[in-house]
């Protein structure tokens, strides 16, 4: 069921990317009721997917992950009125739906047979969940940063083509991103402090891997910095779009280099 | 083949594809001229008349026998180019017809017409020269006119011609928007005081953006349309301070070099700390000097580069002319089907009753000078009677009736009231 319902999720995600992409091949748009009726049809299966997941491994991680991209997406279009976020978001959630159904969506034994059985506990759930949506919010930041650098070229260099007709404007872009991140540093700090109390609570009932906590770790501090650099530094615009997409980068780069020193799929890190 | 002599709706007009702008502006009418010389052409037989003036037309509508009223209005137009001789006022001009009249004006308030394909100004254009000349109108062009700005409605409420930003100034606002988003609340100097810096502003307010200053050389001008646009006249060298706090610079003076130079803005604007200016420079020769558009937040836009961004909206609006199009169509065919028919049943109606009338007293007259007369002879002299008015009345029936199919009726209509003393409808 879990994976069939995958599979539904990944046909809705991938011909909603389909559509949202049309415009910037020289094809018709699709009305933008459809726009928002694919992926929005498509989260309510994932929805029903994720809560019938165990929210261990890397598979549910990245399902997990998908699904808070397409609904940060969905709220960016309300909120930009425009489909560009779903360039990036909707690939990016139908790669990651994938990936998930690819590397299995359900615990394995070894450390995660033994995670899945505190994985029940509702601390751990909502530990997982905040986790991930800071994620999602970080990845956001940098999407509407990379519009936002896109955007500011075609200005800049008085080209009007697709990118300046169907891009969000740059202010807006600029208060996404800052948004993203204002958002996503308090939803990244809750999710980590509550590993850090469960772990205190529930000692021995949940290995956490070196690698997650200085993943975790870092992943925060790189977040604060962008939020400290918004909102103390007062940087905007171009600098900090480039902030952003360079910690996001950094990030990524850092998970990368941790999983493939301990690959393996039934942890996410 | 249809006779062009008789009453009907016509149109006398030079407009931009006809006449040059020079020869344009001197045939455009003030609103205060146009009764005058309304006034003049009815004078000259014509029975309505609607003057529609704009900088790219000069149109007289009108409900009227070709000859005298055209000459009139040939001299009146032929007045304003005194040195052209009347052959050559009359190159510029054309002439419209009945049912083509009819849809040339559709097409016009739709926008179909125009420079600039759907742009919605017309529209008012239309409505304020009806308004001015409803005095003189006449109860065809009345109709006429009140329908065109139906159609104008129509035409843009159920296509996509009017969509996008098919203006240069509109298309300056369009790219403010796309660096701003919301422009409501976002302050803007104009430097220069023409028409374009005008129309420009003015298409700036109306999305919300404050004009806090108009900068002029001459600062009569300047501070009449800062009067209108809610801010503040000042003098081009008090201009240059305000580069460091607005979020949109129109430049549209008449100078011959460029005035906004690195050299007195650079500095400023670099002290803005980040935020991004908006520069459209709607000069020619340009305003700007390309190398302000070097500074990192300064977003620079000239003339060619805001037509560039007009001509995709129009490219996009010309997709939507053959469904515009179909709505003149249909319009124009409804007009026809009641101007055609207007009065005819009536008046026909009317003139058998006289006719009867007549028949009836010159039949009773003609009894009593014949005296006695056996009812058998009576019978076939009121017969007698009732064939010949029937004879008589047949033609004229038969070529009022087809004039009414052919969208004729209302000139044929005027000629028998005419000729019957008929009452005209009130």
């Amino acid at each position: 069921m879990i994976v069939t319902l995958h599979v539904i999720v990944l046909a809705l995600y991938g011909l909603g990317t389909a559509l949202a992409l049309a415009p910037f091949l020289g094809l018709p748009s699709s009305p933008r009721a459809l726009n928002i009726a694919l992926p929005c049809a498509g989260a309510a299966a994932h929805v029903l997917a994720i809560s019938q997941l165990t929210p261990v491994g890397l598979g549910p991680a990245l399902s997990m992950l998908a699904l808070c991209l397409v609904l940060l997406q969905l709220a960016s279009e309300r909120l930009l009125r425009g489909s560009a976020v779903a360039l990036f978001t909707g690939p990016l959630a139908t790669a990651l739906v994938g990936v998930a159904l690819l590397s299995g969506l359900t615990p394995g034994g070894g450390a995660g047979g033994v995670e899945a059985a505190g994985s029940r506990n509702a601390w751990f759930i909502l530990h997982v969940a905040l986790s991930v949506s800071g994620v999602a919010l970080m990845a956001l930041a940098f999407i509407a940063a990379a519009l936002y650098l896109l955007q500011f070229r075609e200005l800049k260099a008085r080209r009007f083509g697709q990118v300046f007709q169907l891009f969000p404007p740059l202010e807006r872009l600029d208060q996404l991103n800052r948004f993203a991140l204002i958002v996503g540093f308090p939803t990244l700090t809750l999710g980590v402090l509550l590993a850090l109390g469960y772990g205190a609570r529930f000692s021995g009932g949940l290995h956490v891997a070196k690698a997650q906590i200085v993943w975790g770790m870092f992943t925060w501090v790189v977040l604060g910095w962008a939020v400290w650099v918004r909102v103390v530094r007062h940087w905007a615009g171009r600098r900090a779009a480039f902030a952003s997409i360079a910690g996001f980068s950094a990030v990524l780069l850092v998970y990368v280099v941790l999983k493939l020193a301990q690959p393996g799929v039934e942890r996410f890190l | 083949m249809s006779d062009h002599s008789g009453v009907g709706i016509k149109v006398l007009g030079v407009n931009h594809r006809t006449a040059p702008l020079d020869v344009r502006e001197r045939f455009a009418h003030g609103a205060h001229e146009v009764p005058v010389a309304l006034a003049r052409v009815m004078a000259a037989g014509a029975e309505g008349g609607v003057l529609l003036s704009t900088c790219n037309r000069t149109e007289f509508y009108l409900v009227a026998e070709e000859e005298p009223a055209f000459e009139t209005v040939w001299s009146l137009l032929g007045e304003r180019l005194p040195a052209t001789p009347a052959s050559g006022v009359r190159e510029y001009g054309y002439v419209v017809r009945d049912r083509e009249a009819v849809r040339h004006l559709y097409r016009v308030s739709s926008g179909l017409d125009s420079i600039i394909l759907g742009e919605s100004q017309i529209q008012g254009q239309v409505r304020e020269a009806w308004e001015i000349s409803r005095a003189q109108a006449g109860p065809v062009l009345h109709r006429l006119f009140q329908t065109a700005l139906h159609v104008g409605s129509r035409v843009r409420t159920e296509t996509g011609l009017g969509m996008g930003t098919a203006s240069a100034a509109s298309a300056g606002v369009a790219v403010a928007g796309k660096i701003f988003g919301d422009l409501a609340g976002r302050s803007a100097l104009i430097l220069g005081a023409g028409d374009m810096a005008e129309l420009a502003a003015t298409c700036l307010s109306d999305e919300g953006v404050q004009v806090t200053l108009v900068a002029n050389r001459t600062q009569e001008r300047a501070r009449a349309i800062a009067e209108r646009l809610g801010g503040r006249a000042v003098s081009l060298e008090e201009a240059w301070a305000h580069f460091a706090t607005t979020d949109i610079a129109l430049c549209s003076t008449a100078a011959p070099h460029a005035v906004v130079t690195w050299e007195r803005v650079g500095h400023i604007i670099a002290g803005r700390g980040g935020r991004p200016l908006c520069i459209l420079d709607l000069a020619v020769p340009r305003d700007v000097d390309p190398a302000v558009a070097q500074l990192e937040n300064v977003f620079l836009y000239d003339v060619d580069d805001l037509q560039t961004v007009a001509a995709q909206a129009t490219a996009r609006r010309r997709d939507e002319i053959p469904a515009a199009e179909r709505i003149v169509e249909e319009e124009t065919d409804l007009f026809w089907a009641w101007y055609g028919g207007l009065g005819v049943v009536p008046a026909i109606k009317e003139l058998r009753s006289r006719m009867e009338a007549l028949r009836t007293a010159e039949l009773e007259r003609a009894f009593r000078q014949l005296g006695t007369l056996s009812p058998e002879d009576r019978a076939r002299v009121e017969q007698f009677s009732q064939a010949l008015m029937n004879k008589f009345l047949h033609q004229p029936t038969v070529a009022l009736k087809a004039a009414a199919e052919e969208g004729r009726g209302y000139g044929l209509l005027e000629a028998l009231r005419r000729l019957f003393g008929m009452e005209p409808p009130a």
